[in-house]
C-alpha cells in the first residue's frame, strides 16, 4: 500500500513523500510557487531553466548530460506553467531505483547531488549566472515563446486566456513575452533565481518505492539554511465577466479555423462545475461531441476543460469558416439544454463513471501522485481519492442545473484563414 | 491453445503469451499493485498497406491511401451503437490509433475490466458500414486532414518522406487525401475489413490490473475462430536513393523547422530491431546533448533544446532521422554530414558508446513503470515481430564493433533528404 506524508521542513517549505513499492524509479520534483507577474515572469523562468541545465560542477547542458548519462540515463526535467495567478517553476529528476543497478552503483544518491547543486550551486559567480549556460537557456526560452504559432490549438487556446483574463494575472505566459525575454541579463536572471529562494512558496517532493532517510535528510538540511521570507498566495482567484462578450478574430494562413469559447462561472463548488464540465464536453459521450461533432458533422474536436481556479470553462473547436456561427450557436444551445434541466440520468451516470476511473488511476505515475497532492496542498484540503469520488457521488440533478445557470459567455475568439 | 511465460533476465519483468484457438496471439502482463488495466486489440494493418492479396486471391488488389484510418473511424460505430457509448457504460477511457503499420483499438481503465474487454472484442469483431455512415465520415475525416495541414510538425515530416520515397506509401499521410477518402465506399471497407481483421493478422495485449484466467475466459467467449487467410501485403519496387535533397515549404511558423533524414535499406524482424537499435545508439553517440557536435551546434547558435534523433523504421521503410528548430539548417546538415564521415575515418568515441548504451539501458527500466508503457512495449514488438523485451536483450548483447559496423554501412550522407518549413 502507498503511503503518503508531508512535513514542513522550513518557513514555507514542504516536504512530501510517496512510498509506493510498485515504482521502479525515484522522482524528487521541487516547485517553486510565486506570483505571476508580466514584469518577472520571463526572469522567473529563465533562471529556472538555467539550473535545470548546468550546476558549478557540470558547467553546461553537455557536462550535465553527460553526467546524467553515466547515472543510467537521469533526467532532469523543468516545467514552466501557470495556475490560477500564480507561475509555477517546477525542477525535478527521475533515476531508476538503485535495484536494477548493473555495478551495483549508488544512483539515489548521486542525483540527490545533482539536483542539490543545480538548485544551491549553480553556475553563477559575482551575482550573475554564467554566459555559456545564460546564452543557451536564453536562446531556448525565446524560441519556446517563438513556437507557441506552431501547435494552432494550443495558439488559440492562448489568444483566449490574453483575452478572458485581461487586466489580471493569469492573462500572462508563464514564458513572459518576447520582450520582457529579451531583456533579461545573466545579473536580472541571478537575481530573479535569488528572490524566488527566498520568497517563493516551495513543495518538494519525493516518490519512490522505499522510503530513503538520508534524501530526506539532505534536502532538510540544505532548505533549512535559506534565508526565508515566503510570500502569501491565493489560488482562489475568480476571473470577472466582462459587461459585454469580447469577440477576437485573428487570421493565419491556416486551412483550419479555430474557435474558443471562454465562459465565466460564479459558482464556488469545484465538484458540481467539474461534473457540469464532464457531462458538457470531456467525453466522447458529453453532450458537445455528441451533438456538435456526431450528429451535425459541424466540427473534428469540440471539448470542454475546467478552470476551477479562475471559475472559467474553455469550449475549443476545430471547424470549417462557413461552419462558425453555427457551431457557436449549437455549443451554447448544449450549455442552454443543461440550464433547462435537459440532462438524463444516464448522462449523469455515464460522467460519473467516467470521473471514478480517472481518480482510480491517480496513484499509477509518479506524475498523477505529486499533481494530486500538489493540488490538495494548494487548496488546502488533502483528501484521497474516495473521499473525493463520495462527493461527485452525491452530486444531484438539481445541482447540476443550478451550477450550469451560472455559465455566462465572456470571450469568443476565432482563428480564420488569410483573407483573400 | 498454448500458454507460454516470457521473461527479460535484464529486469526480471515477465509476461505471458497465449496462442489462442481462435488464431489471435494474447500477451498478459499481470502488474501488481497497479489500478490501472490498459488493453489494445491491434491488426497489422495501418496506412502503407494499400496493396495486397490472400490464399483465395489471384491478383493483389489496390485500395485508395487512408483506408486503414477511415477504418478505423467507421468500426467504432456499430449497426445499433457507437462503441463509445458501451464504453461509457463501464466508465473506460476508449480510443484508437491508425499509424504507418498497424491500427489499434485500446482502452484504460480502473474498474470493471471485464466489460471494457467484452465490448473491445464484441465491437471490433463487428463491423457495420452503410453509404450513409460513409458519406458522414468522409467530412469528419476531411477536417482531420486540414487539422494535419495545419500541423507544421507533421507537414515537415511528410515532406521529408515524399523527398525520400519514390513509391513506397509511407510517403502518404496517414489520412490520405481528400481526394483519396472520396473513392472510397462500404463495400472497399469490408474487403479491407475481412482481409485484415482476421484473428490471424491481429494480437490482444493487456497489461496492469488483470487476470490471465479472466481474460481467456472472455477471449474463449467471444473471439470467432477464423480460417487464416495467408495474407500476403506488398510494396511497389523502392529504388535505394532519395527523389530529392531539399523540400522547402512555407507555414506559419516561429523558427523555421527541419527534419533531415537518411535513407537506408529495410530490414524485417529481428533484424530489423538489432539494425534500429544499433542506428540508435550511433546516432545518440554522434547527437546526444553530450557530445561535441550537439555542444558546437549549440554554441554556435544554430539549434536548440528541441534537436533530437530518431530511428524511423517499419515494413518496407527504414531511415534516421535528425530534427529541431534553426535559422541555418543547411549548416546543421553540413555540421552532421562531417561529424558522420569523420566517425567512419576515426572510428565513434567508445567511452561515449559505452555511456549511451548504460543510459539507454536505463530509460528502457523507466519507460516500462506503468501499464500504458507496458502494454505500448509489448504491442511494438508484436507489431516488429519479435518477442517481448527482445531490444533489451539486443541491447545487452551490443557491442562497440556492431555500432560502428551499422555506422559505415548504414549512414549514407549522400542519400538525405532535408526538410524545412519556414
Amino acid at each position: 500500500m502507498p503511503v503518503y506524508s508531508r512535513k514542513n521542513i522550513a518557513d514555507g517549505i514542504g516536504y512530501t513523500t510517496i512510498i509506493d513499492p510498485k515504482f521502479k524509479t525515484n522522482k524528487i520534483q521541487v516547485m517553486f510557487i510565486t506570483e505571476l507577474k508580466k514584469e518577472t515572469a520571463s526572469h522567473n523562468a529563465m533562471a529556472v531553466g538555467i539550473i535545470g541545465t548546468s550546476n558549478s560542477r557540470y558547467k553546461n547542458l553537455s557536462q550535465l548530460t553527460d553526467k546524467l548519462n553515466e547515472l543510467y540515463g537521469a533526467s532532469i526535467n523543468v516545467d514552466i506553467s501557470k495556475q490560477a495567478d500564480e507561475q509555477i517553476l517546477s525542477i525535478s529528476i527521475s533515476s531508476i531505483h538503485n535495484q536494477y543497478a548493473l555495478e551495483s552503483e549508488d544512483i539515489s544518491n548521486s542525483v540527490l547531488e545533482i539536483l542539490m547543486d543545480c538548485i544551491f550551486s549553480p553556475n553563477a559567480s559575482n551575482g550573475k549566472f554564467s554566459e555559456e549556460p545564460f546564452n543557451f537557456r536564453k536562446k531556448d526560452h525565446l524560441d519556446s515563446i517563438d513556437a507557441e504559432i506552431n501547435n494552432k490549438r494550443n495558439y488559440a487556446v492562448i489568444q483566449t486566456h490574453k483575452e478572458a483574463y485581461k487586466g489580471e494575472n493569469s492573462e500572462n505566459s508563464a514564458y513572459g513575452t518576447k520582450e520582457d525575454a529579451e531583456a533579461v541579463t545573466p545579473e536580472s536572471a541571478f537575481e530573479a533565481y535569488q528572490k524566488i529562494l527566498k520568497t517563493a512558496q516551495t513543495e518538494i517532493f519525493f516518490v519512490g518505492p522505499e522510503k530513503d532517510d538520508i534524501i530526506e535528510k539532505i534536502i532538510t538540511e540544505k532548505f533549512s539554511k535559506l534565508e526565508r521570507m515566503p510570500e502569501n498566495l491565493n489560488f482562489i482567484s475568480p476571473s470577472p465577466l466582462k459587461k459585454e462578450v469580447s469577440r477576437v478574430e485573428e487570421h493565419l494562413d491556416v486551412k483550419q479555423c479555430k474557435m474558443v469559447l471562454a465562459l465565466k462561472s460564479s459558482c464556488q463548488d469545484e465538484y458540481k462545475m467539474k461534473f457540469v464540465n464532464t457531462v458538457l464536453g470531456a467525453t466522447a459521450v458529453s453532450k458537445l461531441f455528441i451533438n456538435v461533432r456526431e450528429k451535425k458533422s459541424l466540427c473534428y474536436y469540440c471539448a470542454s476543460a475546467y478552470n476551477f481556479w479562475k471559475q472559467t470553462m474553455f469550449i475549443d473547436c476545430g471547424i470549417e469558416e462557413s461552419n462558425i456561427e453555427e457551431t457557436e450557436k449549437e455549443i451554447l444551445n448544449q450549455i442552454n439544454e443543461m440550464k433547462c434541466g435537459n440532462i438524463t440520468d444516464e448522462e449523469m451516470n455515464h460522467a460519473l463513471l467516467s470521473i471514478k476511473n480517472s481518480l482510480n488511476g491517480v496513484g499509477d505515475t509518479s506524475f498523477s501522485y505529486i499533481s494530486w497532492y500538489f493540488n490538495g496542498f494548494i487548496k488546502n484540503n488533502v483528501i484521497d481519492t474516495e473521499t473525493a469520488i463520495n462527493k461527485y457521488a452525491s452530486i444531484t440533478k438539481q445541482d447540476l442545473i443550478e451550477a450550469a445557470k451560472t455559465l455566462e459567455l465572456d470571450t469568443v475568439y476565432v482563428m480564420k484563414g488569410e483573407e483573400a | 491453445m498454448e500458454i507460454k511465460d516470457i521473461y527479460c533476465k535484464q529486469t526480471g519483468d515477465h509476461c505471458k503469451y497465449i496462442k489462442h484457438s481462435s488464431g489471435l496471439d494474447i500477451y498478459v502482463c499481470e502488474m501488481n499493485g497497479f489500478s490501472t488495466t490498459e488493453a489494445l486489440f491491434g491488426t497489422k494493418y495501418g496506412s502503407i498497406n494499400t496493396m495486397f492479396k490472400t490464399k483465395n486471391d489471384k491478383q493483389y488488389t489496390v485500395v485508395p491511401e487512408g483506408i486503414a484510418h477511415f477504418l478505423e473511424h467507421k468500426l467504432f460505430e456499430n449497426e445499433d451503437c457507437d462503441a463509445f457509448a458501451l464504453y461509457a457504460q463501464t466508465g473506460a477511457n476508449a480510443n484508437a490509433y491508425t499509424s504507418f503499420d498497424r491500427t489499434c483499438y485500446l482502452f484504460s481503465c480502473s474498474d470493471n475490466y471485464i466489460k471494457s474487454l467484452e465490448i473491445l472484442l464484441d465491437f471490433v469483431q463487428k463491423p457495420y458500414f452503410t453509404k450513409e455512415t460513409v458519406d458522414k465520415e468522409q467530412g469528419i475525416i476531411g477536417q482531420e486532414i486540414q487539422m494535419c495541414n495545419d500541423n507544421p510538425g507533421w507537414k515537415v515530416l511528410f515532406n521529408m518522406l515524399q523527398g525520400m520515397y519514390h513509391n513506397h506509401p509511407v510517403r502518404i499521410d496517414i489520412a490520405g487525401t481528400i481526394e483519396s477518402i472520396a473513392q472510397i465506399d462500404a463495400d472497399l471497407l469490408y474487403k479491407c475489413y475481412n482481409t485484415f481483421y482476421n484473428l490471424h493478422n491481429m494480437v490482444l495485449v493487456i497489461a496492469g490490473n488483470v487476470k490471465t484466467d479472466e481474460v481467456l475466459e472472455v477471449a474463449d467467449r467471444l473471439l470467432k475462430p477464423c480460417e487464416n487467410q495467408e495474407l500476403e501485403t506488398v510494396f511497389e519496387e523502392e529504388p535505394y536513393e532519395v527523389v530529392k535533397h531539399d523540400v522547402i515549404e512555407h507555414l506559419p511558423v516561429g523558427s523555421p523547422i527541419f527534419n533531415i533524414g537518411i535513407k537506408c535499406r529495410p530490414e524485417n524482424g529481428n533484424a530489423r530491431i538489432k539494425a534500429e537499435m544499433e542506428c540508435m545508439i550511433a546516432l545518440n553517440v554522434l547527437a546526444d546533448p553530450s557530445t561535441p557536435l550537439y555542444k558546437k551546434m549549440m554554441d554556435d547558435g544554430l539549434i536548440n533544446s528541441t534537436f533530437c534523433v530518431e530511428a524511423f523504421t517499419g515494413d518496407g521503410f527504414f531511415s534516421l532521422i535528425f530534427s529541431g528548430e534553426s535559422e541555418s539548417p543547411e549548416r546543421v546538415r553540413e555540421y552532421i554530414v562531417n561529424e558522420i564521415e569523420s566517425a567512419k575515418i576515426n572510428g565513434l568515441d567508445k567511452k561515449m558508446f559505452n555511456t549511451i548504451k548504460k543510459s539507454t539501458y536505463g530509460m528502457m527500466v523507466r519507460i516500462s513503470n506503468n501499464p500504458e508503457a507496458v502494454a505500448s512495449n509489448l504491442i511494438s514488438a508484436y507489431m516488429s515481430g519479435v518477442e517481448p523485451y527482445q531490444s533489451i536483450k539486443i541491447l545487452s548483447e551490443m557491442t562497440y564493433d556492431d555500432v560502428q559496423k551499422c555506422l559505415i554501412e548504414r549512414f549514407d550522407t549522400n542519400n538525405m533528404t532535408m526538410s524545412v518549413i519556414k
